[in-house]
């Protein structure tokens, strides 16, 4: 009787151990399986539509296989490769472009000795704005007819742009209202950081002569780089999925010279119906975002083992 | 003690209560909701709602909702267990989708009695079904919606500018010689933006030239035509209209565009759904008030009209119950009146009925717009109501607008165009060709 009351003890004993040795586990689980629930099952279903062609009959789903069809429609289908390059061009040149000005701005701000407060609660509007708004603010600025941008340029006597209907500019039209949009995140993402950089070093720095740009390049940039980075692959991330301002700017129009991969999986999925093909777009796509994190990833480490 | 008489007048007067409660609860329709688009003509629907309202003390819920979403939410409705929906508006290029997929309801299984008015549109047939064929057609379909609106284009001109409805190409062309003025003036525009606007606009143009997309596709033959001599004609028509006399940025110009362009006083001809007419004399948005005239699409000399409908239909999904079924038919029955129709026009509609359209409204100079648009509607056609209608629209789309912008020729787009309509028909198994290459 006493060995199995110790026995009992000593196994409550080891399961209480266990439970506080990983208590942290733990505590994160139910979040964790909920989480997963709600990102993984969608994906596991997003996998096998892909394999499928669904159509509507008798007011049920029909499903019938057709990986192979889906896959081969996909090496045919010119127009989600051209999707893909003008993606990847918004991608890197908005990117590029906010990540400079932001970075720049946030730069002169934190140099400002009042109305810093001011700037700041200013460069919020741009992202405040619903971006349903800002589609249509900008396609009215850019009209080639009755836009301010024609009359600002009428009034020094420049020729008129038709920005949005020219096949050389409509990406870059649409490329210039990201770039209004969303610099002002990255311009707070790291002002915030410039504010939390250590007043002595600086100081230190000064003392010992270092120029402006000195302090720039070896100072601010590497002590900087954490927050550089996230705010670069926040920026793509997001840059990636553009949207709302193409769909609503141009169409992906004129021809394809706007079409981005976003809106191409929009239209297949929900405009021509083709539900099992969509699917196959969109897991191409996340696996070519995976695959850009991962290589940005690989880059980032090497970088910092040959530092 | 009661008095026995007065017991019985009690009651008889409790029995006639609850009969009268009895009796209006069997007649009152149960409230309907109804999915429909924001559009020009909303105005008049609402105010036939409205009016079936107090006449019949029946109520009528609506969802407007912007165009983008409403393929989505009607989707959702009738893919669900049961549609909160009662009616859903349905854009033609859908409706296959829908009927093919069992998703709606024939209107005359919730009435039999029921039968079309025969002065009703029926926006091509598109408002039937035929099962057996997978068509849309009367000739054995069953009767599955109702056009709120059949939608077909129209000729607006400036009847300041312009003396005589331009009739033909040669007219349009003589217009726009006259009047084209670039940046102030324009002499015709059209739509040119990829995917829907232009595939729609070309339309007319290639039906009046004698052109197709398929041979024969509602008894089978999906032979592609799409790149026949005649289409090519039509083609080298159309970009002649764009680039002689439309604006610098044709490819680009979409629906909003086109009326922003008429209603600013700028476009002296235009090619614009019927739809549109209401913004004409609306002094708040017009600076063309009582100057636009209207008459059919033009056609080549010599040739007949054949316009094409861009029709709504409006059904009811399978999945409600039965006791909305009979009320959203009530409410179908009364806004297929000619009575109704009526007072629909007079708000803003577009009627279906042509005893309205060729009636004494289409006297009024208000109204001025209905007899060019029954003679349109009485012989326009459907395109691409087939399953596979909104793939071949996405092809058709861009390989237009990619002649209008200038990145491929007229016959390298129709060719290009032909071949991927026929790859898509194949692979859908239809019986289908192709004709060689221009």
């Amino acid at each position: 009787m006493a060995d199995q009351l110790n026995h009992n003890k000593s196994w409550l004993e080891g399961l209480w151990d266990l439970l506080d040795r990983h208590f942290k586990l733990l505590a994160v689980l139910p979040a964790a399986i909920l989480l997963l629930a709600l990102t993984v099952y969608p994906l596991l279903e997003l996998f096998h539509m892909s394999t499928l062609k669904i159509s509507f009959s008798n007011a049920e789903m029909v499903r019938e296989p057709a990986f192979w069809d889906n896959l081969t429609k996909l090496f045919d289908d010119w127009i989600y490769r051209r999707a893909l390059v003008n993606t990847l061009i918004f991608v890197a040149v908005s990117t590029s472009v906010e990540m400079v000005l932001g970075f720049a701005l946030a730069l002169a701000v934190s140099e400002l000795v009042r109305g810093r407060g001011l700037v700041r609660t200013a460069m919020l509007l741009p992202i405040l704005i619903p971006p349903v708004a800002i589609g249509n603010i900008w396609r009215l600025m850019y009209n080639p007819e009755f836009g301010v941008i024609n009359s600002l340029l009428a009034m020094v006597g420049l020729p008129a742009l038709d920005l949005l209907g020219s096949t050389q500019t409509a990406l870059l039209a649409v490329i210039i209202v990201d770039v209004w949009h969303w610099t002002p995140l990255v311009f707070l993402i790291l002002l915030a950081g410039l504010e939390a950089l250590p007043d002595e070093l600086m100081e230190a720095s000064s003392i010992d002569g270092a120029s402006y740009i000195q302090k720039l390049v070896y100072i601010i940039i590497p002590l900087m780089w954490p927050a550089i980075m996230v705010a670069f692959i926040f920026r793509s991330i997001v840059a990636f999925k553009v949207f709302d301002q193409i769909f609503l700017l141009t169409s992906g129009g004129p021809g394809t010279s706007s079409e981005v991969v976003s809106l191409y999986v929009y239209k297949v999925f929900f405009q021509q119906n083709q539900l099992g093909y969509g699917a196959m777009l969109a897991i191409i796509t996340i696996a070519i975002v995976c695959v850009y994190l991962g290589t940005f990833a690989l880059m980032q480490r090497r970088m910092a083992r040959a530092k | 003690m009661i008095d026995p008489s007065l017991k019985v007048r009690r009651n008889a007067l409790g029995a006639a209560a609850l009969v009268a409660l009895m009796s209006s609860t069997a007649y009152a329709a149960e409230p309907i909701t109804i999915l429909i688009n924001n559009s020009p003509w909303y105005g008049g629907f609402e105010a036939v709602v409205e009016k079936y309202e107090a006449d019949t003390g029946n109520t009528v819920n609506i969802d407007r909702t912007p165009y983008p979403g409403v393929l989505e939410k009607a989707r959702n409705a009738v893919r669900g267990e049961e549609s909160p929906y009662d009616l859903v508006n349905l854009d033609n290029g859908w409706v296959v989708e829908f009927y093919s997929g069992g998703f709606l309801t024939p209107l005359t299984d919730v009435d039999p009695d029921f039968t079309l008015p025969p002065e009703v549109v029926t926006a091509g047939d598109s408002i039937y079904w035929n099962e057996e064929l997978q068509w849309p057609t009367s000739d054995g379909g069953k009767l599955m919606a109702f056009s709120p609106n059949a939608n077909a284009h129209l000729w607006y001109y400036r009847g300041d500018l312009i003396d005589a409805p331009p009739e033909t190409y040669d007219d349009v062309m003589a217009a726009c010689a006259a009047h084209h003025s670039p940046p102030d003036t324009y002499g015709a525009v059209l739509r040119g933006e990829r995917g829907n606007p232009i595939r729609f606009a070309f339309m007319p143009h290639m039906l009046v030239h004698g052109g197709s997309i398929l041979k024969d596709p509602k008894n089978g033959d999906f032979t592609v035509t799409f790149n026949s001599p005649e289409n090519l004609t039509a083609l080298n028509k159309f970009l002649e209209i764009h680039n002689e006399c439309s604006a610098d940025n044709p490819g680009a110009i979409g629906q909003g565009e086109m009326i922003q362009l008429v209603l600013t006083g700028k476009a002296a001809q235009a090619a614009i759904v019927v739809a549109a007419q209401a913004q004409m004399d609306n002094p708040e948005k017009s600076a063309v008030v009582g100057k636009i005239q209207f008459a059919a699409m033009p056609n080549p000399a010599g040739m007949g009209k054949r316009p094409v409908f861009g029709s709504w239909q409006m059904g009811i999904p399978h999945n409600v119950p039965d006791a909305r079924k009979a009320a959203a038919m009530e409410f179908i029955k009364y806004f297929l009146t000619e009575e109704t129709q009526t007072a629909y026009a007079e708000g803003g509609g577009i009627p279906v009925h042509t005893g309205v359209l060729r009636g004494p409204l289409s006297d009024q100079d208000r109204f001025r717009w209905m007899k060019p648009y029954a003679t349109t509607a009485e012989s326009a056609v459907q395109v691409l109501l087939y399953k596979e209608g909104a793939e071949v629209e996405q092809v058709i789309g861009l390989r237009l607008n990619q002649a209008l912008i200038g990145e491929m020729s007229p016959e390298e787009a129709l060719n290009t165009a032909a071949k991927e309509i026929h790859d898509i028909l194949a692979a859908s198994g239809r019986n289908t060709g192709q004709l060689p290459d221009l």
